[in-house]
Parts: structure tokens; sequence; C-alpha cells
């Protein structure tokens, strides 16, 4: 699983350059807006997009959307730079520039997106981009599988959120986050409410690789490492951690989003770092405590008091500082040696000794010690935790264990391969990194120490907007101090260093133990494929069941379904008719429906075609019959014509196919036999029904008074005939024709082979 | 009877050509002539399409309120006449090299296009049969165009047996309507309907029947069986346009029944059609992922997009109207793009539909990988492609019409049918590679599709605005 970067010391194209100057200027011009910001003022733009959907391309700039476009922009600066070395000769690097180019702006789109249907396309659009980036290496079969697994599991839970969105939409009556904010108190009392929140915290939760969504990321980790680092880590994968904390004034407070928060967040946050402690891949070990950060975040986000958001903002902030940082550095092992197992690794710190001590510094501040802002941060997760409402010990229990594996999972990227001697061979000569390489992880990991020790800088700037842009008002931000005096946080922490250091002393062993144990429990990423297995198997199964290709079996369905829907309708409505008396039957027409009767059951029953083709014949002959017993002789000569013409044509026809049904073949007449008496009764009660109602008698009428004063007839039916619908009558004759002409051209050349 | 005349002209220009082309080609060599045949045909209807979209509204009823040109069929009328043309062009190519070419083919598809029209300008039972009729017939030939193959051939009578079925059906159910309301104008349907009081049975019964015709026309569950069959055994010119113009025609005349002759029985129709929605868009979704045919898969995607237009009718509202009309336009041009390049499909110089020959096709042909990637998307829904806004506008109008039930569907099986769209891109990118297709392209295939995965994009500003279009075409038939 490794992504080949370039054979050899980078000196590529200087327009590789370009994307590290757009987000250079992009990120400088955030930067311009942070005063502005910090002083309470958001700056918001919009123009119409579709203005019959009331849907605008507007953009919110406040604190959080401000700190997440700092984070894009300047995380995206130094990984647009270290990728240009670390891929920049490969012929694909101008895809993947455009790739990562386009993802960064679509973040951008997300964060800063005042509309929600706006924010849900950029959203999209980083899933895309998420896709053909993990799948960069597309002749790896497990780059592909990866790519196509985290497209369906984020797109789906986007979808799902699309349709939360839309109910939320139309609730609030505005698709603008503006105005939904504004009405978080009607919208929680609001019967839509639950749907809303479960849609959209599907979305959020397969974005931010939620458990149990989890399993696509660490797979996701197939993409090159700079891609990693900063989508799956950095930035997209905070995108669902965005959205929560975007409508947290609107959704939060109630009991459902604080216990699935805190429940979902926790769970995620202790299961993924015991899980990175078991691997070995230092990618993979990396991208299960990216896991955990998530589910903390989300964990705070359940919350409501000014602790947890200031602890959101910091450790958010913290968190993609040290863990871009990692990548990088990870990045770079990955290029000196060929390999990132951290059973191999080992005493590369003399080879690159600029790559250890950022890595050391990122470590120091992912572990947590004093005086990173990592530490600040856990002080804060810790007071945080302390101050949730609910169940204070269990979430700071949680956070507890979490971080103690945080400290050691550091420990295993920054000590082992570093510092202590190799535990077999490197796939190649360790060689140094080149400086582009080393200018990411130094930047930012420097940075977690700067703002470790001056955070006021970055509690004013930021973090102050950022809890402001949740609660509502700056003041509710707690202060961000490297010494607080001897308090709770500060005994948990000891307690967390010394169980962590614990943790790595005695790490093989647990290896082993966790190896044992994740074999017992069920995996999710198996039961992914069975799950697109299963859904395969769904959909030949009932392709084989309602489309198996038989015209016969279509028939009866269509027919199935029209005796359900008259007959339902009659029963719904309660409408059967009463029985027609009795006295009303005439002797011929009993006859003649005897004879239609008899005709029926025969052409049914036969197995002869001849038959079968005469009795039809005789209901045909038995219904001009009933025209002539009541008055309609033109109506009368139509039908025996077409019927005679019809019974010609079809034996013509018929009698060239094969038997009936072939020896062997499954009788089905029984099971059409009974849909066809129920079609018939249900035709039968519906003429007695509409003839319940007295007939329309103004046509007949008409041409009673009609026939004599206008035509000059006393036989109502030959002056129709004739005189008022004359044009009708030439027309059925010509009809009469051209059907005979064409049974004619037909049987005269069906003897003759074609000439080709 | 001359206003008249003038309102039926663009029906009345194309019968002529239609029999003029038909003689010429008869007496006039046969098929040596069906390339300027079906070039002139093609022509002459894109004229008249221009003709009907463009011309200054002429609107009015025509033959004692038989016969309605309103805003509503001008926009159907135009999105008909140009689709069916761009649709012979595209066909061209690939009919000529099958040996297909047959002069009777164009003639059939203006025939078939005419009856498209007169159904959208219904309003009127007898109009509304005439066009169904007139269209079905034409088209039960062209599906068994290529006599020589059994699976044409079945394809042709399977549809002929099920059309022949719904047709008998929806005569049935207007023959009960006629019964119970005295007139076959809409217009009198509707003003008995709103009369009558009690359970006004006949009129339902009528109903319910003629909505099990219209709903074979348009291809929805459960009448929906011909679709798939149909699709794949057809030729691919005769499945490209069976996906498009006819169901443009199709959802526009149910659009224009229901409104016009049974509005005042809204509640009644609305829960039929809000059915045939649903169960259409899940089956089409669900069924869709095991297949391997590319046309067989096209059928049910089009089952599927049928759900979702009939969508908008269920909402029974206005903006109803204006979303299905949208719908409708962006699906056509959506399925001529993808069906332009399903037509270029082939390998050794036969015609292909097996999904799995597009495995790793993005290497042969790039530009046309990533058009057809744009479309799938688009089909797909995923925004900000234009068909992800058609959506949108259905689902808007239920949501408007308080059935938020369905709406969430909807949303539900356009997830589950999002999955078979981006397996084929997938396999494009990242398939395994294996002995790929042809590389030639006619250019009127090449020119459909580029244009319209271009449409997708572009479309995305202002819709071209069609919004505007759709609004006032649906006004004048729910508005009033």
């Amino acid at each position: 699983m490794t992504d080949e970067p370039n054979a050899a010391p980078a000196a590529p194209g200087l327009a590789g350059l370009l994307p590290v100057a757009l987000s250079a200027v992009l990120f400088a011009g955030f930067l311009a807006l942070v005063p502005q910001v910090a002083d309470g003022g958001a700056i918001r733009l919009a123009w119409d997009w579709v203005p019959t959907l009331g849907i605008a391309l507007s953009f919110l700039v406040d604190g959080l959307s401000l700190t997440f476009a700092l984070l894009i922009s300047g995380i995206g600066a130094l990984v647009f730079l270290y990728s240009w070395a670390y891929l920049g000769r490969k012929p694909e690097f101008g895809r993947y520039t455009l790739f990562l180019t386009g993802f960064m702006l679509s973040m951008l789109g997300l964060v800063l997106a005042d509309n929600l249907i706006a924010l849900f396309v950029f959203w999209e659009l980083t899933t895309i981009t998420s896709y053909l980036l993990i799948g960069f290496n597309h002749e790896q079969a497990d780059a592909r599988r990866a790519a196509l697994q985290a497209l369906f599991v984020t797109g789906a839970g986007a979808l799902a959120m699309l349709a939360g969105f839309i109910l939320l939409g139309f609730t609030a009556g505005s698709f603008e986050l503006s105005v939904i904010l504004a009405q978080g108190e009607a919208l929680r009392a609001h019967a839509l409410y639950l749907p809303i929140l479960i849609l959209i915290l599907a979305g959020t939760f397969t974005k931010s690789a939620q458990f149990p969504f989890h399993f696509w990321l660490p797979n996701a980790m197939a993409a090159p490492t700079p891609v990693s680092a900063f989508l799956h880590s950095a930035t997209m994968v905070k995108a669902g951690v965005y959205l929560m904390a975007r409508l947290h004034p609107a959704l939060s407070g109630t009991e459902i989003w604080m216990w699935s928060l805190t429940i979902f967040g926790a769970i995620t946050a202790v299961f993924a770092s015991v899980v990175a402690l078991r691997q070995t891949d230092l990618k993979q070990a990396l991208a299960y405590t990216t896991l955990m950060a998530l589910g903390t975040l989300t964990l705070f986000l359940g919350q409501e008091s000014g602790y947890a958001m200031t602890a959101f903002a910091t450790f958010l902030i913290v968190h993609s500082l040290y863990k871009a940082a990692l990548f990088l550095v990870v990045g770079n092992i990955d290029y000196a040696t060929g390999t990132r197992d951290a059973r191999i690794l080992g005493g590369l710190a003399r080879t690159m000794p600029v790559t250890a001590f950022a890595a050391a510094l990122a470590a120091m501040s992912m572990a947590g010690l004093p005086p990173f802002l990592g530490f600040i941060g856990k002080e804060l997760k810790y007071a945080g935790a302390l101050a949730v409402a609910s169940e204070p010990l269990v979430v700071a229990g949680a956070i507890l264990i979490a971080s103690a594996l945080m400290l050691a999972v550091a420990g295993v990227v920054a000590i082992r391969p570093f510092w202590l001697p190799p535990g077999g061979a490197f796939p190649r000569q360790p060689r140094p990194a080149p400086w582009p390489m080393l200018t990411g992880p130094v930047i930012l990991a420097l940075l977690g120490a700067t703002f470790g020790i001056y955070p006021d800088t970055l509690e004013r700037a930021l973090v102050a907007p950022t809890v402001a842009a949740l609660l509502g008002s700056a003041e509710e931000a707690k202060p961000l101090v490297l010494w607080a005096g001897v308090n709770l946080p500060l005994i948990l922490s000891v307690a967390t260093i010394v169980l962590g250091v614990t943790i790595y002393a005695f790490k093989l062993r647990l290896r082993a133990a966790l190896a044992r144990a994740e074999a017992a429990l069920p995996s999710f990423d198996a039961g992914w494929d069975r799950f697109l297995k299963g859904l395969n198997r769904v959909a030949v199964w009932q392709t084989r069941v309602i489309q198996p290709g038989v015209l016969r079996f279509y028939i009866f369905v269509t027919f199935v379904t029209v005796l359900i829907g008259a007959a339902g309708t009659m029963l719904a409505r309660g409408a059967l008719p009463a029985l027609p008396s009795l006295s009303t039957v005439t002797w011929d027409g009993l006859a003649l429906s005897l004879l239609i009767v008899a005709g029926a059951a025969i052409a049914a029953v036969t197995g002869s075609r001849i038959a079968a083709m005469a009795a039809l014949g005789v209901v045909g002959i038995a219904v001009a019959m009933i025209f002539i017993v009541f008055g309609a002789p033109d109506v009368a000569i139509t039908q025996l014509l077409v019927e005679t013409l019809v019974v010609v044509l079809v034996a013509v026809a018929l009698l060239r196919l094969p038997a009936l049904d072939p020896p062997g073949t499954r009788d089905r007449r029984p099971r059409d036999a009974v849909l066809a008496g129920a079609v018939g009764l249900t035709v039968t009660l519906t003429l007695l029904a509409v003839i319940e109602r007295p007939l329309d008698r103004s046509l007949t009428d008409y041409f009673e008074t009609a026939s004599w004063v206008e035509a000059f007839g006393r036989n109502i039916v030959n002056v129709i005939l004739v005189d008022f619908r004359a044009l009708d009558t030439f027309g059925e004759i010509a009809v009469v024709v051209i059907a005979a002409l064409s049974a004619y051209a037909l049987l005269r050349t069906t003897d003759k082979r074609r000439p080709e | 009877m001359a206003p008249d005349l003038i309102l039926i002209l663009p029906e009345i220009l194309l019968a002529v050509f239609a029999m003029a082309a038909l003689l010429v080609g008869a007496f006039g060599g046969g098929d040596i002539r069906a390339r300027p045949i079906l070039w002139g045909v093609a022509a002459f209807m894109a004229l008249v399409g221009l003709l009907v979209g463009l011309n200054p509204p002429a609107v009015g009823t025509a033959f004692g309120g038989a016969f309605t040109l309103d805003g509503f069929a001008r926009f159907a009328k135009a999105g008909i006449l140009l689709g069916a043309a761009i649709l012979l062009l595209m066909s061209e190519d690939f009919l000529r090299r099958r040996g297909l070419l047959r002069f009777e083919f164009p003639v059939l598809i203006a025939l078939a296009t005419l009856g498209m029209m007169v159904m959208v300008s219904a309003s009127d039972l007898m109009t509304l049969y005439m066009g169904i009729e007139l269209q079905a017939l034409a088209l039960y030939v062209v599906a068994a165009l290529d006599r020589d193959s059994p699976r044409s051939t079945e394809a042709g009578l399977k549809y002929f047996v099920l059309g022949a079925l719904s047709s008998g059906l929806l005569l049935y159910g207007a023959s009960l309507v006629y019964g119970y309301a005295g007139t076959t104008l809409f217009s009198g349907i509707v003003a008995a309907a709103a009369a009558g009081e009690g359970p006004q049975l006949g009129l339902l019964l009528g109903l319910v029947l003629m909505l099990t015709g219209l709903a074979f026309k348009v291809s929805a569950v459960p009448f929906h069986m011909w679709t798939p069959d149909v699709y794949e055994g057809a030729p691919t010119p005769v499945t490209a346009f069976f996906a498009t113009v006819p169901k443009l025609a199709a959802l526009a005349l149910f659009a224009r029944l229901v409104h016009e002759a049974f509005g005042a029985i809204a509640a009644d129709w609305r829960q039929i059609v809000a059915f045939l929605s649903v169960a259409s868009m899940f089956l089409g979704a669900v069924a869709a992922i095991g297949q391997t045919d590319i046309k067989r898969l096209m059928a049910y995607s089009s089952i599927s997009h049928m759900g979702f237009a009939l969508m908008g009718l269920a909402a029974g509202t206005e903006f109803g109207v204006q979303a299905l009309l949208i719908y409708a336009a962006i699906y056509v041009v959506m399925n001529i793009g993808t069906f332009a390049f399903i037509l270029s499909m082939e390998k050794d110089g036969e015609p292909v539909s097996e999904i799995a020959s597009l495995n790793m096709y993005s290497a042969i042909a790039p530009g046309r990988a990533l058009a057809l990637m744009v479309l799938l998307f688009s089909l797909a829904g995923v925004p900000p492609l234009v068909g992800f806004f058609g959506k949108l506008y259905v689902i808007r109008a239920a949501v408007q019409a308080d059935m938020v039930w369905l709406a969430v569907a909807a949303v539900i099986a356009s997830v589950i049918a999002a999955f078979y769209y981006l397996r084929i891109v997938y396999l494009m990118y990242f398939g395994a590679p294996r002995e790929g297709l042809d590389g030639g392209m006619a250019p009127a295939q090449w020119i459909a599709l580029s244009a319209s995965a271009l449409a997708m994009v572009l479309g995305v500003i202002n819709l071209f605005g069609i919004e505007g279009l759709a609004a006032a075409a649906a006004a004048t038939l729910a508005g009033a």
C-alpha cells in the first residue's frame, strides 16, 4: 500500500507552483478579514441563482467559517507545495493538481456558503473530488474499492442530508442559513424536528466518519499521502463537524441532539483510539487517531456550555495543525525508505533530522504535553467534559482513555521511526527529503508550539469568534492559558501522561491482545462487501421474478392491476350495484348471451387453434347479432365484417406457429381462469353500476325531433347514417375497404419468399 | 373553419410532408432514397419545431374545443419536434452501417411525431385516442424494424400486444367517462365531475382505466413490463427514440388529461399518480442494479425517471406541472446525449451494449468518457448538474403539496438509483481493463453527446431560461 512517490529528487516544472500561489493569496485574503470578524462583524455576500426555488449563491464569513477557511487555504498552500515535490514528476500530476485545487475551492465554498442548497452542492463536490483523489492510483484494486466505498457511504449520507435540508428549508421558510439560525426555538418545537435531525445527522456522521460509518476513512488512506493529510484529516472529514457546528444554534439543546452526539462521539473516540494502537502502518494509525479527533469534536458539539465550545474550537485548530504535520512526516518517511511499517522503521533521525524535529514537535502537541497548543487543547477538553450536563464522569473517562492512547500513538509515530534501532531492512536506502517536503511539516509543527506559548493571539483571533458563532456571544469563550493552577483538569492531564506512557511501554503485548479481540468482532468492512453483494442479489432476484420476459405473465399482471384498481374503487366507494330485476330478460338476449359465454369458454379450454378461432368467431358474430336485436344494423354490419376479417387474418398467422402448449409446460389456465372470472365479474358490476344512472337522453330526443323536420326521414337510424353522420359512414366504408385491401396484400405475399 | 386550420397548421404540414416522403420512397427508388428522406424529414421537423416554438402565440381551441393550442402544447410540441429531429440525425449512421436504413423509418418516425403532436393538443377524448393510436401504430412497426432479428421482432410483438391491451383499457375507460359525462370534451367532463354528487362511480372507474392506459405509455410501474424487453430487443436508434420523445408526449398528455378533464376530482387521481410515482421510482432504481446490458439499464432508468416526473403531477398544482415540464425537458436532453453514446458503442464493427465493455473506456476516448460521466452524474441527480435541479423541482412540488412522505421516498430512491449510474462511471475510469470498444463515432452522435453534456454543465447557471417558459406553459394548463 505505498503510493509510489517520485523516484528521484524533484525538479518539476514551476507551473506546479501556481496552486501554491493561489492558496497563499486566498489565505492572505482571509487573514485580512480576521480583525473585522474578531470585532464581531460577520460579512455576507449574495447573488440569485435559481430564484423560483429560493436558491441563492450567498456566502457568510463569521468566526466559524473563517477559522475553517484559514485552515483550508493555509494547510492547502503547504500541501500543494509538498505535492509539487512529492508527485511533481509523475505524468498524472496535472490531473492531480486539478482535482486537488477543485477540492480546495469546493471546500472553501462549503464552509463559506450561507445557503443550504449551495452548501449541499459544494458538499457533493468535495465528495466527488475526494472520490477521484482516493482512486488516484487507479491501477491498484484496493484504491479503486476504497474510492467507491467512500463515494457511496458519504454520497448516500449526503443525499439523506439533502432530504433533511429540504425539510428544514421548507419548515423555516428559507434556505438561507442566516434566516434558519435565527429560528432555533420554532424549529426545535416543530413536528418535523426529529426527521430533519436524523436526516442531517446521517449526512454529517457519514462525512465525518462517525461510528458505525467509520470504516471508509481508514480505507481512504489508499490516496497519496498529501491527499490524506489534506482531505482525510485536516479538512474534508471535518465538513460534517462543521455542519453540526453551523447548525448548532438552530438544532442543539434538545435531549436527542445531546445524547446522539455525545454517545456516537464518545464511542467513535474510544473505539478509534484503541484500534489506532493496533495498527502497524503509520498512516493507518494516524487515520484512526483522526477518527478519534472527529469523535471528540462531535461529542463537544452535543453540549451547550462555553467550556465545551471553547474546547471544540481549540481542539479543531490543534488537531488540524499537528495531524497534517504528522501525515506529511509519514509521507517523508515513505519517500525516504519506501515503507511505512512501524515494525521495520527506525534510526532515521540521522538521515532526516528536520523531519525528525517536525515529527517530535507535532507529536508532543498531539500527546498534549506542555508548552504546546495540544496541552491547552487537552486541558480545555477536560474542562469541557467536566462541564457536561449529563454524565461528566463518563465523558471525562472516555476522553481520558482516548487521550492516553493518543499519547501512545504519538510515540509510535515520532519516536519509533527516528530514534530506535530499525527492526528490519528498508526497501530502499534512506535519502533526505527535498525542501518543499520539509516546509509544510515544520511550519505546522512550529505553529503548534507558538500558539502554545502565546495562546491569547489565537483566542482573540479565532477561538472567541468561533464560540460567538456557536453560542451567540463571545463572552462565553473561556480563556486559553498554559498554566491555570492546580485543578482537576491538570490532575487528569498528569494521569493521562502516566497512563499513556505505560501503554506505550506495553504496546507490543497490547497489540497482540487487540489483534485477537478484533478478529473476534464483526468487521464493518466485510459487512460492506456483504451489503453490496446482497443488494445485487436482490436486484437479480426481483428481475427474475417480475421481468421474466414472458408476455403471458405481463398480461396477467396488467389484468390483476386493473382488477385491483376497478374493484378496489368500487369497494372503497361502497358502490356495489343492486342486482337488476330478471323481468327485463328476453329470450333472444338470453340465447345470444349463452352463445357468447359458450364461445369464450371453448376458446379458452380447447387445445386446437382452429377450434379456438372458430369459437372466437362465434363470440364476435353473437355480439353482432345483439346489435341487430337492439336495432343498430350499421354497427352490426361493421362488426360482422371486422370479425370475419380478423378470423381470416388470425388464421393465416397463427397456423404457422408451433402447437399451443408443448408437452411439459405447466398449465397456467386454471390461474388465468380465476383471474378472467374476477375481471369479468368486475366489468359486469361496473356496467350494472353505470346503467343505474338514467341515460342521457338529449341526443335521442334531438334525433327524434329533428329527423323528420330536417332530413325528411322517419327511420331514425337510416337518417342518422345517411344524413346526420354521412361523413362518418363514408369513413367507415373506407376503413373496411382499406382493411380488406391490406388483408388481400398480406395473403398474397405470405407464400412468397423474401427476395433477399 | 380557417382559424381552426391555422391552429393545426403544423400538424397538417408534417402530415403532408410525411405522406409526400412516403410517396417519394415508394415510387422513387425505395431504400436508395432513405438517406435524403431521413435528412429531409429531420430538417422539416426541426423547422416546424422552431415554427411552433418561436411563432408569436397563435393560441386558442379548434374544432369545437377538441383541439387546443396553448402555451403548454407549444412547449411540449417544440420539445417533441426538435427531439425527434435530433434523434433521426443521430440514428442515420447506426442504421446505415447495419443495413437497416429503410426509407420507411423516417416516415414512420414523422407519423409517430405527428401523433404525439395531436396527443399534447388533445382536449377531447377522441382527439386523445386518435393521437395515441397514430403514435403507437407507427412505433409498433419501428420496434420490429430489424425484421431478421428474432429479438427485434419479439420486441415489436410484445410492444404491440401489450400496447393494444392498454389502448383497449384506455378506450374502455373513455367510454365509461363519456357515458357518465355525456360529452367527450375535457371541459364538459370537468364540469360534469364538478356538478355531480355522491360516489361518481362511472367517472371514477373510467378515470382508473384511462390512467391505466396512460401509465402504460409512460411505462410506469406496474405497466412497465414491456419497457426492458422492448428497449433491449429493438434496434438502438428505436430504443433511443422510445426513451425520449414519446415519454415527453405521454407525460404532457397525462398532465393535460388529469388537470383539464379531472381537475375537479384531483384528490382521487393524485393518490393513483402518487402510487405510480413511488412504485416506478423504486422498482426502476432497484431493478437496474443487477443489469449488465446498458440498454436494459436505460429502460429501468427511464422507469425510475418517469416516477420522478409523475411526482410533479401527483402534487396536483401549477408548480407541479411546471416541475414536470422542466423535469421532462431535462430528461429528454440527458437521454439524447446518453443514447448518442450508446449508438456509437461497437466492437469490431458490431454493436455491443454490455456495460462491461466500457471498462477503462477513459483510456480509449477521454473526451467522450468525460461527457458520458457528466451525463451519468446528471442522470443520477448529482449536484450541481442540471439533473439535480430537475429532481429538486419535483421534490419541492411534492413538499409544497403536503406530500412530504413522497418527497422523502424520492430522495431515498434517488440514492439507490445513483448506485448504478456511478457504477458505470467507476468502470469507465477504474474498471479492470479488457478488450475495449472501437474508437469511432459519427459526427452527429458526437455533437449530440457533447452538446447535451455541455448543457448539463452550463445549464446550471439559469437552466437556459427554461424555468420561465415552463412556468408560463404550466400556467396555461393548471393556472386557471
